[in-house]
């Protein structure tokens, strides 16, 4: 296979099956980790939501990898992931739109709330793309997300139609969504948000994470905040942003369940990461690495990243 | 918001040893096993709270200092003794509970807002002595580390009391009238472990909240107001 253009990023190398066949990936931990136990399944209905999904693939200008992952409370207490992400690339102009989403546990069928917030916000980003806009509208892709939670719980509610609260009980997620575009000066991104879900730019070099929205609680308040406002309400105004991202530099949007235990990244797990990410790594291993078990960090995980080819190498 | 060891949820159980809970006193240690054993079962859910147990009547008594009930190896003990002192409570908890939060966060942890689960079988002896270190506990401008209280009454404790002891009306109960006491304190740490477990699983998540549950045997607090 051929990349258009001939630019793609160099193949991942392959190593040799040894005589006994290589070793079984271990679980990474950082410090104190949690509890080990065999994941148990999630309810019966929940064989839609698999327990790890990735994702990868690069473009002629931008390399994706995604991961979401289970967390050990949901694989102990048998729920399905709650977390979801997606990724397209817009073929016509080479931007890579992506929407991570964050089920909230309360809402009965959050899991499926989170994969539909996200192929929504999706869908409305590729055809606003298709038009003549040059920048996302972003309350309009948040409005049709909303408005796929509130058709899902019309069809659950046998064609009755549902007050915004049954919308929420049912389907409730956080939903970050956005796009990198190529640019002639460089790769610029455009998020928006709803609830706490995080997105960085890691500067590789440096192994720093620059935050692009406010933390979700004030690091200097003496408790933690509870508040998320999720789908299917649409704040106003919708909190957005933009940047350009230099070579050496690496988009990343998470789920609490990540941004957590990265905190500022200046400790163990950011260290973990921005080791990893320097260049794109293989998908699968985005996942186990993800996958980490660190005490009290028991939460869904969800990690997508893009790299502009400056940045990627891939190994 | 540097690396974090963990997010925890720091709970305290005021437990009443005035005089007239002397009937009871096995109830009272029985039910505080089963917390005990209820949260050690649940390694994952311990690993995110802290634990105090606390008798009060005339003053307050640390029977489990916060405790990591993973590694906990003692049991509290309670001991019955003298009147029933609500602002003796408020007192203690407007000083303990700032403190316990800087030490949870001087040793590397974030802290969710904190719980009180307060049992009383009667109303406070200390007059209305104890409403002014009770609102001061639960202003969070006052008090940014304000708790949560969960209040539940047994005995002769009155609804309107449990109701102004709370912080939310919902989280204000009493034991259904003819209630057996000791059966009542049973049910009181039945749902004060699920409470805790429930809270614990939908804690670090995208919507960390409180759960409450009614001990069977009890209604609703307000209800018995009529309100």
């Amino acid at each position: 296979m051929k990349f258009p253009r001939g630019d793609g990023p160099a193949a991942a190398p392959t190593a040799p099956v040894g005589a006994h066949g290589p070793a079984p990936w271990q679980r990474v931990t950082v410090g104190v980790p949690g509890p080990e136990f065999e994941a148990r399944p999630p309810g019966q209905y929940d064989f839609d939501f698999p327990d790890t999904e990735c994702d990868g693939w690069s473009t002629p200008s931008l390399s994706l990898r995604f991961a979401s992952v289970r967390g050990a409370k949901h694989r102990y207490y048998r729920q399905p992931r709650q977390d979801a992400a997606r990724a397209a690339v817009h073929e016509s102009t080479g931007s890579v739109v992506f929407a991570v989403a964050d089920g909230v546990s309360s809402a009965a069928n959050s899991e499926l709330g989170a994969v539909e917030a996200c192929r929504a916000s999706i869908e409305m980003m590729l055809h606003q793309l298709s038009g003549d806009q040059d920048k996302l509208v972003f309350p309009e892709v948040a409005r049709h997300a909303a408005e796929r939670l509130r058709e899902l719980a019309r069809w659950r509610l046998n064609g009755k139609e549902p007050q915004p609260s049954e919308v929420a009980g049912l389907y409730a997620t956080t939903l970050v969504a956005g796009a990198v575009h190529v640019h002639p000066s460089g790769p610029v991104a455009e998020i928006c948000r709803i609830g706490d879900s995080g997105a960085w730019v890691l500067d590789s070099p440096s192994g720093r994470y620059q935050p692009l929205f406010g933390p979700k609680t004030d690091s200097e308040a003496l408790v933690v905040s509870n508040e998320v406002t999720p789908l299917p309400h649409v704040p106003d105004p919708l909190e957005h942003t933009s940047a350009r991202l230099d070579s050496g530099q690496v988009l990343l949007i998470g789920t609490d369940g990540f941004e957590d235990p990265l905190g500022d990244g200046d400790g163990q797990v950011g260290s973990l990461f921005a080791r990893h990410l320097a260049a794109p790594p293989p998908a699968l291993w985005l996942a186990h690495l993800l996958d980490f078990s660190r005490e009290t960090f028991d939460d869904d995980r969800t990690l997508l990243a893009v790299w502009p080819h400056s940045t990627a190498e891939s190994r | 918001m540097a690396e974090t060891r963990g997010v925890l949820l720091p709970a305290y159980v005021l437990a009443d040893e005035s005089q007239s809970m002397g009937p009871y006193r096995q109830d009272l240690s029985n039910g505080l096993v089963s917390l005990c054993e209820g949260l050690r079962a649940e390694p994952m859910v311990a690993a995110k709270l802290r634990l105090a147990v606390l008798g009060f009547s005339d003053d307050v008594q640390v029977r489990l200092a916060v405790a990591d009930m993973r590694t906990e190896t003692s049991l509290p003990q309670v001991s019955i003794r003298g009147l029933t002192n609500y602002e003796a409570v408020f007192d203690d908890l407007l000083a303990r509970i700032p403190s316990d939060v800087q030490w949870l966060r001087g040793e590397g942890y974030k802290v969710h807002r904190p719980v009180v689960f307060f049992l009383s079988d009667g109303q406070p002896t200390d007059g209305g002595a104890w409403r002014q270190p009770h609102a001061k506990l639960t202003d969070k401008a006052t008090t940014p580390t304000a708790p949560n209280i969960v209040a539940c009454g047994i005995g002769d404790a009155q609804a309107h009391t449990m109701v102004e002891v709370a912080t939310r009306k919902e989280f204000a109960f009493v034991a259904k009238p003819g209630t057996d006491i000791g059966r009542a304190v049973a049910e009181f740490f039945h749902a004060l472990t699920a409470s805790l477990v429930a809270s614990g699983q939908a804690l670090n998540s995208a919507s960390p909240q409180l759960v409450v549950n009614r001990p069977d045997q009890f209604t609703m607090a307000i209800d018995e107001v009529g309100e």
